[in-house]
């Protein structure tokens, strides 16, 4: 007798979901023709109208549930605040958003090589300029978008003339730091290498005898990853080509004395020995530096522009904070060199039962409906040439600074480099930690690359 | 036959094949998928794979970074193996009349139910070189001489991380040991007390050779744990500076996701598989052989 009460009462309740089940999804139907509505003029013509009319049934056309896939805190904190998928459903009734936030990128990517071997990619997926190539069997073209169309960069990463992936930011690198320390340390804003070496070292000096644990340049190679404005971008900024890293497959020595990347990390060896990291930068990790950064314990971080967000949350006050973009030329007479990329890179994967419905989200994604709100809620800037955005007064000093920087559109490197890359496991940023440590010797490790290289291009078959 | 006898044989059957079927599904199945993949050269998500023969297992073999890996887990075997004796101690006492013994097992037991990335994390603060709690301990007491690069002082840095594991696990040892301990009956301990047995007695020829399906235990889940450990350094060190902190371990799932070499992670997977195996062998071979000439029996 009880369990037949508690199964009438189970029953009872599933037929009541179901019904509430309905009643929203019948809500969400019935709002979509009042929001229209309510937003349309009273004195359009017809033919508007009709138009509208048409591309409404259209988007009625479109249905199913696409999976969203992210990383990003910001966008995600974004998303939920603004509620992206009622939004979306405004304009598309029938199609349903699950967003799926996953902890950090690097749990991203396992997470979506493990699902793509598995056949399960979510239906839209991010990518970064270095994950673009290794992804690129999974994501169908969207070169024949508007929002690809509208996006100054996505055809500059176009792979096999296939649009992957249209980039949601324009990252930009920059070198953020104190100015009352500077002032009060008699040092100025470094245009050159030397004078950026300098600055560190009188920083380290001025305000080290004090306080032990200053740190001139704040770097958490406790993470590795932090270094990645030196080890990773360097070589690039350095040569000039942004696509350093796919010249480089095509060489046997690339580590060689005298290459651009040798140069580079002969630059970052004597910076990072130097001691202006502290007493202790492989100790700590990357919220922490920042932290001290955001605190004054250190006087130059230098990270992307999404940095400056985190700073701002450990600081009541950043009048004083400015930047500067990282000066990697060795004279004046040189070019100025800044390195620029796409980032976070949406498409759609040939995993998704959806396609249509998923390219149908992209175009939602990047247009009036949501873009410009979302670029002007992060600190990164825009990738949209019909939604410009100015600059955080913060980030905007940098373009004052350095009137005229020269722009390297920076590539992740492609298959056969991702290939070698592989083979060899050079990892620049673990490289970069490894500078750190006792006994280190950077011309071993150099030439110890260049043989691992040939080799790798030998077994690979890579001319 | 009966009702319940049929019943009795329905029962068997099920409790023999549904885990007979679970244990090929989730075990033997993948272990030898796993053992067929450390013949390719899958990159994890490339739908095709080609056979390579034994290359992954000949630059396994030449990997130096991967056998300083393996050292490094030789520093959390040797001092958890060196703990055991300890950790019975500790349970020894705690089964004893011990005032408050409650209150201790709980403590002791506590860092094994707290999450392990949360105690890196922690840990990763408490030695941090800066506004760190251990060196700011190390300074109250005046001993600022011993302050050291705790989490980046490749000379230091495993045993660091190898003390933070001990810390974590050295509680569920002892509770293991304390439950072996609770098993033997009482009366048996009782007549040696009456026989004037002392505590030493008691310890050496009632309580140990009792326990020692336990001690087994222990000991093989040190080799195991040894040889797997992953969050600790994971989240503290990221197996850096350099690989000066890696494990064989962290090692397999850096060559996987970030060199993007299933293959030879999954050789990797493979050889650890035979190294617990081998490694549990000789240490039963030396203790029960050699040290204890398996008095047990």
């Amino acid at each position: 007798m009880k369990k037949r009460i508690i199964a009438s009462i189970l029953t009872c309740a599933l037929t009541a979901s179901l019904f509430i089940g309905c009643g929203s999804t019948g809500g969400n139907a019935s709002e979509t023709p009042a929001a229209g509505t309510k937003e349309a003029p009273a004195t359009e013509n017809v033919e508007t109208s009709e138009d509208d009319a048409a591309s409404a049934a259209s988007n009625e056309e479109l249905s199913g549930t696409l999976t969203f896939a992210i990383w990003d805190n910001n966008l995600n904190d974004f998303i939920e605040e603004n509620d992206m998928v009622g939004k979306f459903q405004e304009q598309y009734p029938n199609v349903d958003v699950e967003v799926e936030k996953i902890k950090d990128d690097s749990e991203y990517w396992n997470a979506m090589k493990m699902r793509a071997s598995a056949n399960q990619l979510p239906d839209i997926m991010f990518n970064k300029p270095f994950t673009l190539s290794r992804f690129k069997d999974y994501l169908i073209d969207l070169s024949g978008t508007q929002a690809c169309a509208n996006n100054e960069l996505a055809s500059g990463y176009a792979l096999d003339g296939k649009v992957l992936g249209i980039p949601m930011t324009s990252g930009y690198e920059y070198v953020f730091y104190w100015k009352d320390m500077f002032e009060e340390a008699g040092v100025e804003v470094p245009t050159t290498w030397p004078e950026f070496e300098a600055a560190a070292k009188t920083l380290q000096d001025h305000f080290g005898k004090d306080n032990p644990d200053f740190m001139a340049i704040a770097c958490g190679l406790k993470d590795e990853w932090p270094d990645y404005p030196y080890m990773e971008f360097m070589p690039a900024l350095e040569s000039a080509n942004g696509q350093n890293w796919n010249t480089m497959a095509s060489q046997d020595a690339p580590f060689a004395e005298g290459t651009d990347i040798n140069k580079a990390y002969n630059k970052v060896y004597n910076l990072f020995t130097s001691g202006v990291l502290g007493k202790d930068p492989l100790g700590l990790g990357n919220d922490q530096v920042t932290s001290l950064f955001a605190a004054k314990s250190a006087a130059i971080l230098a990270l992307g522009d999404w940095g400056l967000q985190n700073i701002a949350n450990g600081t009541d006050d950043i009048s004083q904070l400015g930047t500067f973009y990282l000066p990697t030329r060795n004279t004046e007479s040189d070019p100025y060199n800044v390195i620029v990329q796409g980032d976070s890179f949406m498409g759609v994967t040939t995993h998704s039962k959806n396609q249509e419905a998923a390219v149908a989200f992209v175009e939602w994604f990047y247009s009036e409906a949501w873009y410009p709100s979302y670029i002007n809620y992060v600190s990164s800037a825009s990738s949209m040439k019909n939604f410009p955005k100015d600059k955080d007064p913060v980030l905007a000093e940098s373009d004052t600074l350095c009137p005229d920087k020269v722009l390297v559109m920076y590539d992740g490197g492609g298959d056969d480099f991702t290939a070698i890359q592989n083979e060899t496991t050079f990892d620049y940023k673990k490289l970069g930690a490894q500078m750190m440590t006792e006994g280190f010797d950077l011309n071993a490790a150099l030439d110890e690359l260049n043989t691992k290289w040939a080799e790798a291009r030998a077994k690979l078959g890579i001319q | 036959m009966s009702k319940l006898g049929k019943k009795r044989k329905q029962f068997i059957f099920v409790a023999l094949v549904v885990p007979m079927l679970l244990l090929i599904a989730f075990v033997v199945f993948p272990a030898i998928d796993l053992f067929r993949m450390s013949f390719t050269n899958w990159d994890g998500y490339s739908p095709e794979k080609e056979l390579i023969g034994m290359a992954n297992y000949v630059s396994m073999f030449q990997n130096k970074d991967l056998w300083m890996s393996l050292k490094n887990n030789a520093v959390y075997f040797f001092i958890h193996l060196f703990m055991i004796v300890v950790e019975l101690a500790f349970a020894v006492l705690l089964t004893g009349k011990l005032r408050a013994a409650k209150f201790y097992k709980t403590m002791v037991f506590m860092p094994y139910i707290i999450n392990g990335v949360a105690i890196s994390y922690a840990f990763s603060y408490f030695f941090s070189p800066i506004n760190g709690a251990f060196d700011a301990i190390l300074s109250a007491v005046h001993l600022e001489s011993l302050i050291r690069s705790w989490l980046s002082d490749p000379k230091i840095v495993n045993y660091v991380l190898a003390f933070v594991s001990l810390w974590r696990f050295s509680g569920y040892h002892i509770i293991l040991f304390m439950a072996a301990l609770q098993s033997i009956p009482q009366d048996q301990m009782e007549a040696a007390e009456v026989d004037g047995a002392t505590t030493w007695q008691l310890f050496k020829y009632i309580q140990v050779p009792a326990i020692m399906l336990m001690v087994d235990f222990v000991l093989f889940d040190n080799i195991r744990g040894a040889l797997q450990v992953f969050d600790i350094p994971f989240v503290m060190t990221a197996g850096g500076p350099g690989y000066a902190s890696s494990t064989f371990t962290l090692y397999t799932i850096k060559t996987a996701f970030t060199f993007s070499n299933f293959g030879l992670a999954s050789t990797m997977a493979v050889a650890i598989m035979f190294m617990i195996v081998i490694i549990y062998v000789v240490q039963n071979y030396l203790i029960h052989g050699l040290v204890l000439k398996d008095r047990r029996k």
